[in-house]
């Protein structure tokens, strides 16, 4: 009997655990992919600015480029892009950012940012362009600089909390 | 990607269902024509025709299918590939290539900056001309061009619009670069300023211009002649609708260089060219050794006379 109480403690202490690690992961991985999609976005940048490269094809060799999340995201893009079936660069944007990053950790307001890039990309000139995505690259930076303050705070007390939590419900148990 | 498909991707939805139900062979499709509210409108096999909705040809206006300013709208994104300031420098000069050296050209509303041309907005007018690699076409000319066995002349194409000469063009360019048993292959340069010759898509020509050649896709034809001569010392220099007064500059040093230049323009005859007031002068100062000039009476690019130096007619056609 005792044995099975203490098998018990331990896993709900360890699966408690684990989900508070589950949760700081996730911060960890947002900031991983904030800083990702800065350098892809940078990426486009640099080609609209020098190259003035047409966005499917900067978009397609950028996707070739990058290995990380954003690649099926990146290829989905260039891909509805050349398909001209209709729509909107601005709905084809909004259609790929809802549908390939449920993956990532990326917020819903990090979505939000991303989605209203899209929605003054490919309109009027060159300088119209780079103004949105320097506006964009400030947002980023400016989320970014944000996780980095607390997240150090937060993964500690997420791994804390996940722990604690499961000490909490071992004891109601016992 | 072949010529039909290049064609129908670039129109709106609805336009792309009609015009793709239409049975036409795309080698005598020369021009489609967008006008907003206006009537959908083809230049086939040298004849002017209306489409209708149910996608047939017909010589009636009131049956033709009226292009809305949605579908030019529509159209223009994909012409653009939904980034109209990559072509910001062309759509100043009122029009766009497309893959394959289609030209686009376009007309609405120009925006003008310091009484210069800046961009041209509500775009409501579109010209969709093909572009035709016809292989061979310049057989006819080409020992008139031939100087010996290694050598040309330097040569004029004169030419009204919608004559062929950039066909004709092309396929001399091909022709002296590849050589055949009777002349040595030659490198040859061209200066691609509107990507017509070549269509060169993402670096790569998609039109057959020899194993010889080096293209300067999109680049200014005054900058492109001396950069190339510098760069690549081609031995012919080839470019494509000259007439400003740079171009006329780097014909001079093309020349004093040691190149042979084989250059087109738009004209209907020596005497039209010699009224042009920079071209005039190096007509009259008997620069270029052959004039070929074409017309569209039988076919498009039809070869009407062939000049030399002194204006004397070293071939004329029946036509």
């Amino acid at each position: 009997m005792l044995i099975t109480k203490i098998i018990g403690v331990i896993l709900t202490v360890c699966s408690s655990g684990a989900i508070g690690i589950y949760f700081s992961d996730r911060i960890k991985d947002r900031m991983n992919e904030l800083k990702e999609l800065k350098k892809i976005i940078l990426s486009l940048r640099g080609d609209i600015r020098y190259a003035m490269t047409p966005l499917p094809e900067a978009l397609k060799v950028i996707a070739s480029r990058h290995e990380g999340k954003f690649e099926t995201f990146l290829e989905h893009l260039s891909k509805e892009l050349n398909e001209l079936g209709g729509i909107t660069f601005q709905e084809i944007w909004k259609k790929c950012v809802e549908e390939d990053l449920n993956e990532t950790a990326l917020t819903k307001k990090d979505k939000v940012y991303l989605g209203q890039l899209g929605e003054n990309l490919g309109y009027l000139d060159k300088e119209m362009q780079i103004n949105t995505i320097d506006l964009y690259i400030s947002q980023l930076e400016t989320e970014i600089e944000e996780l980095t303050g607390s997240m150090k705070e937060k993964t500690h007390l997420y791994n804390c909390l996940g722990i604690m939590l499961g000490i909490f419900i071992a004891i109601i148990i016992i | 990607m072949d010529k039909r498909d290049e064609i129908l991707k670039i129109f709106s939805l609805n336009l792309r269902r009609v015009i793709s139900s239409l049975e036409l062979d795309y080698e005598k499709l020369q021009e489609i024509r967008l006008r907003v509210n206006g009537p959908l409108i083809v230049i086939y096999d040298n004849k002017e025709y209306f489409i209708t909705k149910d996608s047939n040809l017909v010589n009636l206006q009131e049956e033709a299918y009226l292009v809305s300013q949605n579908e030019i709208r529509e159209t223009m994104e994909y012409i653009s590939n939904y980034s109209m300031y990559a072509f910001e420098d062309e759509i100043k000069q009122g029009f766009i290539t497309i893959q394959g050296g289609h030209r686009i050209g376009i007309a609405g509303k120009t925006i003008l900056e310091n009484d210069k041309i800046k961009n041209i907005k509500h775009i409501s007018f579109i010209n969709i001309r093909l572009s035709h690699q016809i292989k061979g076409c310049a057989s006819k000319v080409l020992p008139f061009i031939m100087n010996g066995t290694e050598d040309i002349f330097h040569t004029l194409i004169i030419s009204p619009p919608r004559c062929g000469k950039t066909t004709l063009l092309r396929d001399v360019i091909r022709q002296l670069s590849n050589g055949h048993s009777k002349f040595l292959g030659q490198s040859v340069g061209v200066i691609d300023e509107r990507s017509e010759i070549g269509a060169c898509y993402m670096g790569v020509p998609q039109n057959e211009l020899g194993i010889r050649t080096d293209i300067l896709d999109c680049c200014p034809k005054a900058n492109g002649m001396m950069m190339l001569i510098r760069s690549m010392s081609p031995r012919i220099i080839a470019v494509d609708e000259v007439g400003s007064k740079e171009d006329i500059e780097a014909i001079e040093y093309v020349i004093n260089c040691g190149c042979k230049l084989i250059a087109t323009v738009h004209g209907s005859s020596i005497d039209d060219i010699k009224t042009k007031p920079i071209l005039g002068r190096l007509v009259r100062e008997k620069i270029f050794e052959r004039y070929i000039v074409l017309n569209n009476r039988i076919t498009v690019g039809n070869v009407e006379e062939i000049y030399d130096a002194r204006g004397s007619i070293v071939y004329k056609s029946g036509v």
